[in-house]
């Protein structure tokens, strides 16, 4: 999954990125309205997390113009200024959840998972498919009970494809919302993870749609 | 309570000072003329007594005895009907006086009354008082005369030759009905056109305290304006004596807003410079606490981290109720509870919470500000949203100038005592539960300022706890009417 973390202050900034990366995210930083506003229009992230006080152009502003421009990604607010008429201006502005600093990295981590999920239209925090279940809490995954280890990238491409069950994702979305947007991509190593993953899954699990992409197989095949 | 309303009133004072300088100058005006008229009248009447007077006197002989006698040919000038007519009111009568002898000094023996009468007299006679006149003088008396009536008489005495022997007096009387009548019917006249003239007075008197006290109605209209909070400012133009209160008041409150914009703005930057290092703080202790050799100092920047955060929030939250409570604000509160509905289901997401409410049919407005508003249910809803198990419900209600706003949840409900500490600051209403337990108390606290309150009970519905918001309300059109006409009656 691929974030977009906008925040001025750089310390926090960087630890908040390390602290997400750390969970298993590929995290684009923006550090001005300007450069956020751009972002978020022209790349397709999973989640958002926005300052609301920045330099350029406030966060409010940056996510009225992303809702106008049809952008839905979740967005989370971040800020300082916690009375309710903020929170509520926030949710106006087409925030999809608030939290006031000073917060727990645990608390932000749950509610960017809540986001990405229910973005998805999935209730549960447990995903399920064919035997195979993540856990977006702890990011544990078990095979017909059994728990199976992954790399972090192995995990990214299964989680992706989790949120959307049976919908074919093409090698370049996933290479989209694994990497975060100043790494070196390379759409091949996508297929090395596929591959290595398909060896922990059911074997029909993940099916290649030649030519399209990738798709998370629903129900077995007759 | 009707004096209270005089002296409270500057219409019924003005109207009552008004009216008490008119009755003395009118009153004083009546007793003028009357006695002006009562004057000229009489000396009227005088006058005519005075031509008949002459008339008895140029008609007065002595015979060869010595008595009097009227001319016959004077008598024909005397041939008035009334002369003959019995008690007509016009009289004339011959006395005689006998002059003071030297050697006598009994005059009252040879003194004669009513030695001749007109016919009128009947067989009455006029009793004067006694009095010395000098040659040719007049005298004027008013005296009961017969039947009652009141007569003014004219007395002369005068001498038939030129002895001192014969000395007649002369009067004539007439009845002075006639002039009372006159007198009765011009202090009928007189009084009713004062009295007219007293309403027209007091009719333009009320018309121009009308006119004159028109700017103070203005006043009050564009006060209500504010009270409604329809307004921020008394807007107009004003009458000299008045623009200067209104100035001074304009300015009272464009400065109370001045400053209360001014301490908002200051509490948010503020929270904004000092949650952010907070924050960094926060993820640099939770990274510390990973490291063992770092633990325990990851563990105390953590503590005060929180109490930090906290103290802030307390502070902060307190220093913008504090400023709560400038006028001239209006909220209607359907969107204010419509949007943080709408922020609740997002924030509590997860947790599926149903809320029921539905918006009043006539608008209930809160008579405050918008961001107290907020704060307020914002934090009432919030902690009903920790608590629930999936359900609240919110019912609103006005009544004339109060409103009620219920917030009940099917959550396991707070005993009395514990509600007592929930709203005692920084108490947590339970550790479990995340929140600065800085809910409750910031929201009595905003509710004390706009002279709310707070009630806690059960919730008859649900079985959780229910807390009902008291709240100033802007009464609607029609009750804001009859409150005022109330203000005038009391």
């Amino acid at each position: 999954m691929r974030l977009l973390l906008v925040e001025d202050e750089r310390t926090l900034r960087q630890q908040l990125a390390l602290g997400l990366k750390r969970a298993g995210y590929a995290v684009d930083e923006a550090d001005n309205g300007q450069e956020a506003l751009f972002l978020g229009d022209t790349e397709n992230y999973d989640a958002v997390i926005l300052d609301l006080g920045l330099p350029g152009m406030d966060g409010l502003s940056v996510l009225k113009r992303w809702r106008t421009n049809r952008r839905v990604m979740p967005v989370l607010i971040l800020t300082a200024r916690d009375g309710w008429h903020e929170k509520v201006e926030g949710i106006d502005a087409g925030a999809d959840d608030y939290l006031a600093k000073p917060f727990q990295m645990e608390e932000l981590l749950a509610r960017i998972r809540a986001l990405i999920r229910r973005s998805q239209g999935l209730a549960s925090p447990l995903l399920e498919c064919r035997g195979i279940v993540l856990d977006t809490r702890d990011s544990k995954v078990t095979v017909d009970g059994w728990p199976v280890v992954l790399t972090s990238h192995e995990f990214m491409v299964l989680d992706y494809l989790m949120h959307r069950p049976g919908v074919i994702v093409s090698r370049t979305e996933l290479t989209e919302h694994i990497y975060a947007q100043d790494f070196d991509r390379d759409s091949n190593t996508i297929e090395v993870f596929v591959a290595r993953l398909r060896k922990k899954l059911p074997p029909d699990a993940i099916k290649t749609v030649r030519g399209l992409g990738y798709q998370l197989v629903v129900e077995p095949c007759p | 309570m009707k004096l209270r309303r005089i002296r409270e009133s500057i219409r019924w004072r003005l109207a009552l000072a008004m009216a008490c300088a008119m009755c003395a100058a009118l009153f004083l005006t009546g007793w003028a003329l009357q006695r002006l008229f009562h004057e000229h009248v009489t000396q009227q009447f005088a006058q005519a007594l005075e031509i008949h007077l002459d008339q008895v006197t140029a008609g007065l002989e002595t015979d060869e005895n010595g008595s009097p006698r009227i001319d016959p040919e004077q008598l024909e000038q005397l041939n008035d009907p009334l002369w003959q007519e019995p008690y007509s009111g016009l009289y004339w009568q011959v006395d005689r006086i006998k002059s003071a002898d030297a050697s006598a000094g009994q005059t009252a023996k040879h003194a004669q009354t009513g030695i001749l009468r007109s016919r009128s007299l009947w067989d009455a006679t006029l009793i004067l008082p006694q009095d010395a006149l000098a040659d040719g003088r007049t005298h004027q008396h008013v005296i009961t005369g017969p039947n009652q009536q009141t007569l003014m008489t004219l007395e002369r005495a005068v001498h038939t030759d030129e002895s001192d022997e014969n000395q007649w007096r002369l009067i004539v009387a007439a009845d002075m009905a006639s002039v009372e009548q006159a007198l009765a019917g011009f202090s009928g006249l007189l009084a009713l056109s004062l009295g007219i003239l007293f309403v027209l007075l007091m009719l333009a008197a009320i018309l121009q305290i009308h006119v004159g006290l028109a700017p103070l109605r203005r006043l009050r209209a564009a006060l209500r304006q504010i009270r409604r909070g329809k307004a921020h400012q008394l807007s107009g133009r004003y009458p000299q004596e008045v623009q200067p209160l209104v100035d001074d008041f304009n300015q009272v409150l464009s400065r109370n807003a001045e400053i209360v914009s001014r301490s908002r703005t200051q509490a948010g930057n503020l929270a904004h410079a000092i949650k952010t290092p907070l924050a960094v703080l926060q993820q640099a202790g939770e990274l510390a606490l990973q490291t063992p050799e770092t633990q325990e100092l990851a563990q105390l920047l953590l503590e005060q981290v929180d109490i930090a955060g906290r103290q802030v929030n307390w502070h902060l939250a307190h220093s913008r109720a504090a400023a709560a409570g400038v006028p001239g604000h209006a909220t209607p509160l359907a969107p204010v509870l419509a949007s943080l509905i709408q922020t609740m289901k997002m924030v509590y997401a997860e947790r599926n919470i149903e809320m029921d409410w539905e918006a009043p049919a006539p608008p209930v407005v809160f008579a405050g500000e918008t961001q107290d508003l907020q704060e307020m249910l914002g934090n009432l809803l919030d902690n009903a949203c920790k608590w629930a198990r999936g359900r609240i419900v919110i019912e609103t209600a006005c009544h004339a100038t109060e409103l009620t706003i219920d917030i009940g949840d099917d959550g396991p409900g707070m005993l009395p005592e514990v509600v007592n500490s929930a709203l005692l600051r920084g108490v947590r209403l339970d550790e479990s539960t995340p929140g600065s337990g800085l809910g409750l108390s910031i929201v009595t606290e905003l509710a004390t300022l706009y002279r709310g309150r707070l009630e806690f009970s059960s919730s008859p519905s649900l079985g959780g706890l229910q807390v009902r918001l008291i709240l100033p309300a802007v009464p609607g059109e029609q009750e804001m009417d009859s409150g005022d006409s109330a203000d005038d009656r009391s």
